[in-house]
């Protein structure tokens, strides 16, 4: 059997984690390419909406990468972001997807680092986890 | 006009001056909600059909600019205008509660566990029931299992939106993203999963489990059941449980519980 590809969306913050992203490119840091990578303004502006279309449309994991609380560029943007990700993963564990397909996390500007090191481990998991299991449901 | 009806209008109109009464009433053998002014004849009123008379205060309000409306309240229906109070959809001091107790029945049809209103006026208070025996039976499911069950309940869906429509507190009216082409696909019946956990997340931090969604659902998806599943969650991760006025929604609020604005809708 072929080896399961996993295909992982990053919701991106335009003031930190993209410009994160954007580091660990110009460092030419070496990391799986199953993410596509969506720049947003901020990460309150994911709705979790977007999550829950993305998951039951079929993809494998979702990351959403925001700047650290206290560094969002809107104030309080990214303390939106942290409330509502953990209800989010509650709804996906409540009908039966496993809840570690969503993943927030903080990645600041100047962490390419840690951009990798986040992507490098979330792949690892999703690959673990295994295709999502909405893939085979037809509607 | 029979007993019941003399009862509430002399509580609602004399007792407490309210200007309007809405109660469930029957005309021509069916039952429907009627809003009765003072003076007027209030007719046979019903109050064993359980209805979530909120939904339509909640409907005409913008249409009555002045005078109190008295309404009959159940302790889910207080719960459900204490939310909308708090996102200042209704103005609480022009709201008269008339409470009303639950039978027996539909408390076990709800597996209610918060039964009795706060003043109750009319029927007999009954004791709450622990536990709900799907929620039980789901949680013993591996998780295959119950992603299987919840697919071959939705699948069932015909997108009537009649759980929307006749939810207390689902009040986005116009811009609800459940109608627009981005989350759910225009010509699909059934609507797929993300119709339904994008509106387990929307009741979320508002649900007061109700039931009514439960009711008007021709397919006889268990939603009541998912909704109090996720309000255990939420007591869990927010300690919060919607339906007390004083309490913010742990969603608008920042991690050091401040207060913030509202939402951006531009991005």
């Amino acid at each position: 059997m072929a080896e399961f590809n996993p295909t992982i969306l990053a919701f991106c913050c335009n003031w930190c984690s993209y410009a994160g992203a954007d580091l660990a490119g110009v460092g030419r840091l070496q990391m799986p390419p199953n993410i596509h990578v969506i720049r947003v303004m901020c990460s309150a502006s994911v709705k979790p909406e977007y999550v829950l279309k993305a998951i039951s449309g079929g993809v494998d994991g979702v990351l959403v990468l925001g700047c650290h609380i206290g560094d969002c560029h809107y104030m309080t943007g990214n303390h939106r972001t942290a409330k509502r990700m953990p209800l989010v993963q509650k709804v996906l564990k409540e009908v039966g997807i496993d809840e570690r397909r969503l993943r927030l996390d903080w990645v600041s500007a100047s962490e390419g680092e840690k951009f990798q090191k986040v992507v490098t481990e979330f792949v690892g998991e999703i690959k673990n986890l295994g295709p999502n299991p909405m893939r085979e449901v037809k509607w | 006009m029979n007993d019941l009806g003399k009862k509430l209008a002399r509580l609602a109109f004399e007792e407490r001056g309210a200007d309007f009464l809405l109660a469930m009433r029957e005309e021509h053998g069916n039952v429907a909600p009627a809003m009765v002014s003072k003076g007027e004849d209030v007719g046979d009123v019903r109050l064993e059909v359980p209805y979530q008379l909120v939904t339509i205060l909640e409907n005409i309000y913008p249409w009555i600019s002045k005078g109190k409306i008295a309404i009959i309240t159940r302790r889910c229906d207080e719960k459900a205008l204490a939310e909308l109070a708090k996102r200042k959809y209704v103005d609480d001091k022009r709201i008269i509660k008339i409470g009303l107790a639950c039978t027996e029945e539909q408390i076990e049809r709800c597996r209610c566990e918060d039964p009795v209103p706060s003043h109750v006026d009319v029927g007999e208070p009954h004791a709450a029931v622990k536990g709900d025996e799907l929620s039980a039976r789901l949680a013993k499911m591996s998780q295959e299992d119950r992603l299987a069950f919840w697919v071959g309940q939705y699948k069932k869906c015909n997108k009537c939106f009649g759980c929307t429509l006749t939810c207390p507190v689902c009040f986005c009216d116009d811009d609800c993203v459940l109608e627009e082409r981005t989350f759910v696909a225009e010509p699909s019946i059934p609507p797929g999963l993300s119709f339904h956990m994008v509106r387990s997340y929307h009741m979320i931090d508002k649900c007061i489990e109700c039931g009514e969604c439960e009711r008007a659902c021709p397919a006889e998806i268990p939603l009541l059941t998912m909704r109090k599943l996720l309000a255990k969650d939420m007591k869990e991760v927010f300690k919060f449980a919607p339906g007390d006025e004083k309490t913010v929604s742990p969603l608008n609020t920042t991690l050091e519980g401040e207060l913030m604005g509202d939402e951006c809708d531009e991005c």
